[in-house]
Order: structure tokens, then C-alpha cells, then sequence
């Protein structure tokens, strides 16, 4: 019979993906929003917002994925293939909607 | 230099395009004698792509200004507001999703309907973003060549 079941980091690293590009979508709208204090405190950091904005997402991305796949004793997230697409794919929608809304 | 860049940039995001539409094709087609090339292509996904990323943000960073004037004082003023804006910020969601591509494919493809499922959703998710990403460079190209004629024409 087939197997069905996912791999840790497929699962724990997908569901880093979704979380971040969310948070991501709403970092554009709070940076953007607020230029004089938010947008200018992240190109302090590294000389330019996009750069640092590049670097939050990457922390968040590997710091989650990797936490996430520690969880259960080691066993990473309970998730099921069809779940982790919806999650996956959602979090797409939603990102893309924060993120062209708010440009339009 | 600038215009090496400019033409790496969008020549590596398609190669990595291509890349992504050539795992989605081999995952639908997956036998266990093809599941070392399925791992190997994603790599080259992830990896066209980050080189994509610097290119391009390295671009961005260092000569984009000039582009950037030209057309916010153009008629295609939403070269940059629009395309230009969105475009940053969704290639930092498609590059998270191109560097979660061999992860997913590492798993055992061939036995594995669910890993397949995932496989298959990222690497076809991959395909319409990234196009969507050479198209809003070509919209933000025809921008900065649209404001240089308004320029020249005394706008």
C-alpha cells in the first residue's frame, strides 16, 4: 500500500513558508504605512528597507522551520498533504492580495 | 555593467521557471529511476533563483534610482508604483517558495502520494508567480523607455 504521509521539513518548513509570506505581506503594509519611523528604522539597519526586509523573512523562514520541526519530540508538526496545500496555497492568495491591494 | 545585470536577472528567473515546470512535469511522471534528477532539478531551481535575487537587488540597490526617476516623472508612473513595489515584495515570497522546493522533493516522490501532492502544488505555484515577475520587469522596462521619450519630448 502507498505511503501518504509528508516528510518533517516538507511539513514544518511549508508551514514556515505560509507564516512568514503573511507576515512578510504585512510588514509591507506596516513599513510602508509608516515611512518617518518603521521604514526608516529598517534601512538603518542595513542601508536599505528591501535588504532588511529580505533578511526578517529569511530568519523567519529558517528560526520557524526549524523550531516547527522539533515539535512532538522530534516528530515535527501533524499535518496531512491536502492540509499542507491548503495552507500553502491560501497563504499565496492572502499574501498576494495584501501585498497588490495595498499598491493599487 | 548595468545592462549585464539587467539581462541576468530576468534570463536566470526563466531558466528557473523552467526549471520549476520541469519538476512539476517529471513529479506527474515520477518512477523510482527518476527521483535523483527531481531532487537535482529542484536544487537548480533554488539556486537559479537565489542568483536571480542578487542580480537583481543588486540592481535594485545600486542603479535603480535612475530608472526609478525617469519614470515616476513619466506618464507610466505605476511602472514603479505599482509593478516595481509589488514586484520586490512578492520575489521575496517566491524565493522562499523556490528554496522550499527541494525540501519537499526530498522525500520518497515514487512511494509517497502526499509528498507528490506537495511537490507538485510548490513547483507548479512557483511557474505562474515567477512569470508574473518577468512580466511586471517588462511592464517597469517599457516604463523607464516610455518616460525617456516623454523627456526627450520636452515632458
Amino acid at each position: 500500500m502507498e505511503n501518504t504521509g509528508i516528510g518533517k521539513f516538507a511539513k514544518s518548513f511549508g508551514i514556515s513558508f505560509a507564516i512568514t509570506s503573511i507576515l512578510s505581506a504585512l510588514l509591507v503594509v506596516l513599513k510602508e504605512s509608516n515611512e518617518e519611523t518603521v521604514l526608516a528604522w529598517m534601512a538603518s539597519i542595513t542601508g536599505h528597507h528591501w535588504v532588511t526586509h529580505g533578511i526578517f523573512d529569511l530568519i523567519i523562514f529558517a528560526g520557524l522551520g526549524w523550531a516547527l520541526s522539533k515539535l512532538d519530540s522530534g516528530q515535527g508538526l501533524n499535518i496531512s498533504a491536502n492540509a499542507l496545500v491548503i495552507v500553502i496555497v491560501s497563504a499565496i492568495v492572502v499574501s498576494e492580495v495584501i501585498i497588490t491591494g495595498f499598491y493599487i | 555593467m548595468e545592462n549585464i545585470l539587467l539581462l541576468s536577472h530576468p534570463a536566470l528567473g526563466g531558466l528557473a521557471t523552467l526549471s520549476a515546470l520541469w519538476v512539476f512535469v517529471d513529479t506527474l511522471n515520477v518512477r523510482e529511476a527518476t527521483m535523483s534528477r527531481i531532487k537535482n532539478v529542484s536544487l537548480l531551481c533554488a539556486v537559479l533563483m537565489w542568483l536571480t535575487y542578487f542580480l537583481g537587488g543588486y540592481y535594485y540597490l545600486v542603479y535603480y534610482a535612475a530608472d526609478k526617476a525617469i519614470i515616476k516623472a513619466g506618464p507610466w508612473a505605476f511602472g514603479h508604483g505599482f509593478f516595481m513595489e509589488t514586484k520586490e515584495h512578492v520575489f521575496l515570497m517566491l524565493l522562499l517558495l523556490a528554496t522550499l522546493l527541494p525540501i519537499v522533493t526530498a522525500g520518497d516522490l515514487f512511494n509517497n502520494k502526499g509528498s507528490r501532492k506537495v511537490a507538485l502544488w510548490v513547483a507548479g505555484l512557483i511557474v505562474p508567480l515567477s512569470l508574473s515577475m518577468e512580466g511586471s520587469g517588462a511592464v517597469i522596462s517599457i516604463a523607464v523607455k516610455v518616460g525617456l521619450l516623454f523627456k526627450g519630448q520636452g515632458g
